[in-house]
């Protein structure tokens, strides 16, 4: 019997990413997030918590319209781009919260439109790969599996946690030589940044250390320049949030040493100045501004975070190395030598080149005191230090599930509906990890 | 990375008053300073205009010797000027001639001293010792903030360059702008360690 190829879902808090494996891409990209009429959400499963995005507390909702008469209410929802479309007929709900699931019921018609209407896809026929935050509890997952085996009935269920699967993802980079799951990611979305050691394929949970400094802080930065300069004024109100991200994903990148950077734009300003042109999304009205410091000043908080909050000051090589510090001696080589990169807000040019100088620098820094503190008798062998950033980057933790569900291993680590059916839900507490020997 | 430090930091040999250093600058303007030995070095000032931009961006900064004390301050003066040259209600930014005047003005005009009431950072400066130096620190400075004012102007209204009738530049530079840099105007409202001399 040919097997129809696993279908890999990436639910994330801001962009759901899924397709099929074996691909180098995921098909459908698009935020996560359901769109349903008021009176249908004040039936949800919440699990209570931060109330103030959902819906009023379910005050008998009156059949307002022809559908909920019918009883199909349920079915008219919409997600991803059509949702944000739609919204202002319908309301938004964002099922994720800090990448975990907060609302199954969205949750599960959610996962009903992505397998059928997107992918177009019989669950039935396949197998599917889920992945799911570090530190997820477990009764979280065996929602999950409730939800795909009862409601989809898929024929077998791999969760993987994202941070292997982006480690995975590395493997494709030139500079990696040997395939290992021992490695610390570094995942940077929308909404927060996180640092996880993985040693073996298991994740270090003590370690794990999240900053709260990713991509939307990177838009605002820029946005608070542009205001600082008074650049914004050529932009329409409501246009002024995309501009900031259109120059950040299109125009900058991270320097080696901002005083030096300062001097190269005093010095050649028509090599670095940039223009950037832009239509009133509503009008069609031209206008234009100039670009300047914020090509290199944007990523430059992940490096400084001082120059953008006031809270938060603890730059990302301190808080690798800090990571990796804290992880047991015996794996710390292997996570100095294996720095992942993962996310869209990791993508700036040289980003790993300055991650894996100023992580170099620390190190370097700390063999260097303790050196002198033997008195000259010790000597280090030195250690390396790698930031490994490669193509898939962007879509790291989809490409590296795509990659593990297309390998004949991945039938056997998963759960069957066979086993399902004979174990229940806590069958999934137990995972057995890609690459491991059992 | 941190802020950036001076680096005339490890000069030992250089004069104290409080405990801010009097460091040698290139300067035609007339005053106590020393003269430093090679003008095509950069100097102090040269170096806070440099780091200015950097600097004031962030708000924590370790002192790490006289030199850095130095330079807060003229760092902090150069945030002082450009509030000066901003455009407010009715009144534009002044041009190169006019921004030189009221800045060497500003510069010379009555400011206070590490220990007087109204100098911003007293927890980290210490005051002169004695009559005479505080004396020796005023017209130090003064002669300092000249200097400075004088080479920020030029950094402010830089010569634009001359673009050929393909809009590339020709290499060659025109006259000088009219208005201060938006490049450097746009660090105005940012506070170097969140204080001003003014307030």
């Amino acid at each position: 019997m040919s097997r129809q190829a696993p279908l890999v879902i990436d639910n994330g808090t801001g962009y759901t990413k899924m397709g099929f494996a074996g691909n180098s891409e995921p098909s459908f990209v698009f935020p996560t997030v359901i769109a349903t009429h008021q009176s249908a959400s004040s039936t949800s499963s919440s699990t209570g918590g931060s109330g103030s995005a959902r819906a009023p507390p379910p005050v008998a909702s009156k059949p307002g319209h022809l559908a909920s008469k019918r009883g199909i209410e349920d079915l008219d929802f919409f997600i991803g781009d059509e949702a944000v479309a739609n919204s202002k007929t319908y309301s938004l709900h964002y099922p994720i919260r800090h990448g975990q699931i907060e609302n199954w019921d969205h949750m599960e018609r959610f996962w009903e439109q992505c397998i059928f209407k997107y992918l177009r896809a019989e669950p039935e026929d396949h197998y599917v790969l889920l992945t799911e935050p570090p530190l997820n509890p477990p009764e979280n997952r065996e929602n999950t599996a409730e939800i795909m085996f009862e409601s989809f009935n898929v024929q077998g269920l791999y969760i993987a946690v994202q941070a292997v699967l982006a480690l995975a993802a590395s493997w494709t980079s030139s500079k990696v030589s040997e395939r290992t799951l021992t490695g610390v990611v570094i995942d940077s979305g929308d909404g927060v940044t996180h640092t996880i050691p993985v040693a073996e394929g298991y994740v270090i949970g003590s370690s794990i250390k999240a900053i709260p400094i990713a991509g939307r802080d990177i838009t605002y930065f820029v946005q608070q320049l542009l205001r600082d300069r008074g650049e914004s004024g050529a932009i329409p109100p409501e246009d002024q949030l995309k501009v900031a991200e259109k120059i950040k994903e299109d125009y900058t990148y991270v320097c080696q040493d901002i005083v030096k950077e300062f001097k190269k734009y005093d010095s050649d300003p028509y090599k670095y100045f940039a223009r950037f042109s832009g239509e009133h999304s509503v009008t069609g009205r031209k206008y234009d501004l100039d670009i300047g410091y914020e090509r290199f000043l944007a990523p430059e908080i992940f490096f400084n975070p001082e120059i953008y909050s006031s809270d938060f000051l603890t730059p990302l090589p301190e808080v690798v190395d800090n990571v990796i510090q804290t992880s047991p001696i015996d794996v710390r080589r292997g996570l100095y030598k294996n720095i992942v990169l993962s996310g869209g807000s990791t993508m700036f040019k040289d980003f790993g080149r300055r991650l894996q100088r100023d992580v170099k620098a620390i190190v370097d820094g700390r063999i260097a005191g303790s050196e002198v503190k033997s008195g000259g008798h010790m000597k280090s062998s030195g250690l390396e230090v790698n930031v490994i950033s490669h193509k898939r980057q962007r879509y790291a933790v989809w490409y590296g599930g795509s990659l593990m569900a297309s390998t004949p291993e991945f039938y056997n680590v998963s759960h069957s509906r066979v086993d399902y059916e004979e174990y229940g839900p806590s069958l999934v507490r137990r995972f057995s990890v890609f690459g491991s020997a059992t | 990375m941190p802020a950036y430090h001076s680096v005339f930091n490890e000069d030992a040999s250089v004069r104290q008053i409080g405990n801010m250093a009097v460091l040698p600058i290139n300067t035609k303007i007339r005053g106590p300073a020393p003269i430093a030995s090679d003008p095509s070095e950069p100097d102090i000032i040269e170096e806070s205009l440099d780091l200015f931009r950097a600097n004031c961006l962030f708000r924590n900064f370790e002192i790490k010797g006289p030199a850095d004390r130095l330079m807060i301050y003229l760092i902090l003066f150069i945030s002082e000027c450009l509030t000066k040259l901003s455009p407010t209600a009715g009144r534009p930014s002044p041009s190169y001639q006019e921004a030189s005047k009221q800045l060497s003005t500003l510069a010379v005009d009555n400011f206070a001293l590490p220990g007087d009431a109204g100098f911003p950072l007293n927890s980290l400066y210490h005051p002169p010792a004695s009559r005479a130096d505080a004396d020796a620190l005023r017209s130090y400075l003064t002669q300092t903030r000249s200097e400075l004012a004088q080479r920020l102007c030029d950094r402010l209204y830089p010569p634009e360059h001359q673009l050929g009738a393909d809009g590339q530049p020709t290499g060659q530079m025109g006259p000088r702008a009219t208005k201060p840099s938006k490049w450097w105007m746009s660090f105005q409202k940012r506070r170097f360690m969140g204080r001003s001399l003014g307030a």
